[in-house]
């Protein structure tokens, strides 16, 4: 079968990778402003997804748990980076901030900024559904949280992101986001 | 029952964000996975390989020193090199029967010397030596009578 993976096949993982990687890349990308950092990352999270592939159990898909591995490296990557951040600012304190490229500004991606700048679970959250259209099982799989967890993180995510689309910096306005209709989620 | 929850962000969204996140190329680089799993294996197998390196490099030196392919001999070997060096200290000392005779010359040089101390020490000795042993029995004596008198 296409979808089903047996645990421990080293072709099974092989077409795990090929299928998984692309879009878990773009998950992370979503919540890592580095690509290198999205790209080490996902690397790293197959790297213990083959480690563990053996032990691997068909309860959630196998995607959804490389996801999970790939979301927890982000997150302690993102922690690693805040703590060197507030090292460099401290090192920076007095000296002017570093100018922003204003033709990097101008293509860079609002909505993907808006996402960074999310705590890297609800973003992860954002994107899994919006993107990869996991219902709110497959999210709490892919998360490691329970289901209402799950939608109590989408709410506050897409508040947040909402919020932060619609600040005076962003670059495009909000009414690409405002509409009439309604999109809900699911709990089943 | 299925809980419904409204939406922030709009119907747009998910188009938006497909357009934009589709637009990311992941870097097909060469899976890491196929890698470390090998080096990962080397390093197991690594302190192995080198105790037992050890063990032959250190057979090998046994065998060259002795000459002989049996453990019993090496630890024989070295109960030999290490067993004379402490002899080799009296030996040394035999030799050097010209030393204490250049040593004895220097004692009847020094023994005026001592002439001061046999002053000090005899002095109180032949005096001093009876008086102690009295005084401790008197002194004994004194003590000893007060108490079980006051008793």
């Amino acid at each position: 079968m296409p979808g089903e993976y047996r645990p421990g096949s080293r072709e099974d993982f092989d077409r795990l990778y090929r299928t998984a990687y692309p879009r878990v890349y773009r998950t992370l990308s979503a919540i890592l402003s580095d690509p290198e950092a999205a790209e080490d990352c996902a690397q790293d999270a197959f790297v213990q997804a083959f480690q563990a592939w053996k032990r691997w159990r068909p309860d959630a898909p196998a995607e959804a748990w490389v996801h999970r591995i790939a979301v927890n490296r982000a997150i302690s990557y993102r922690r690693s980076v805040k703590l060197r951040s507030v090292g460099q600012l401290l090192r920076r304190l007095g000296r002017p901030a570093p100018s922003v490229d204003p033709a990097e500004a101008a293509t860079r991606p609002d909505l993907l900024t808006a996402l960074r700048s999310l705590p890297p679970q609800l973003a992860a959250a954002i994107v899994l559904r919006h993107y990869h259209g996991y219902n709110n099982r497959e999210i709490a799989a892919a998360l490691g949280v329970s289901e209402r967890t799950v939608g109590s993180r989408l709410q506050q995510a897409g508040e947040r992101l909402r919020a932060a689309l619609e600040s005076p910096f962003s670059l495009e306005g909000p009414s690409a986001f405002h509409s009439e209709g309604r999109e809900h989620y699911a709990e089943d | 029952m299925p809980r419904t929850e409204r939406d922030p962000l709009g119907p747009g969204f998910a188009g938006r964000l497909r357009s934009e996140l589709d637009r990311v190329q992941p870097a097909w680089s060469s899976p890491r996975y196929l890698g470390p799993a090998r080096r990962f294996g080397a390093w197991r197998v690594a302190p192995a390989a080198l105790a037992i390196a050890l063990t032959g490099l250190l057979g090998l030196t046994a065998f060259a020193a002795t000459g002989s392919a049996n453990p019993a001999v090496w630890t024989e070997r070295v109960v030999t090199v290490i067993h004379p060096a402490a002899p080799t200290a009296t030996p040394e000392s035999t030799p050097s029967p010209t030393q204490p005779q250049a040593a004895p010359p220097v004692q009847p040089t020094e023994k005026p010397e001592p002439s001061d101390r046999p002053e000090q020490t005899s002095s109180p000795q032949p005096i001093e030596s009876p008086e102690p042993g009295d005084d401790h029995s008197d002194s004994g004596s004194n003590l000893a009578s007060p108490t079980p008198g006051d008793r």
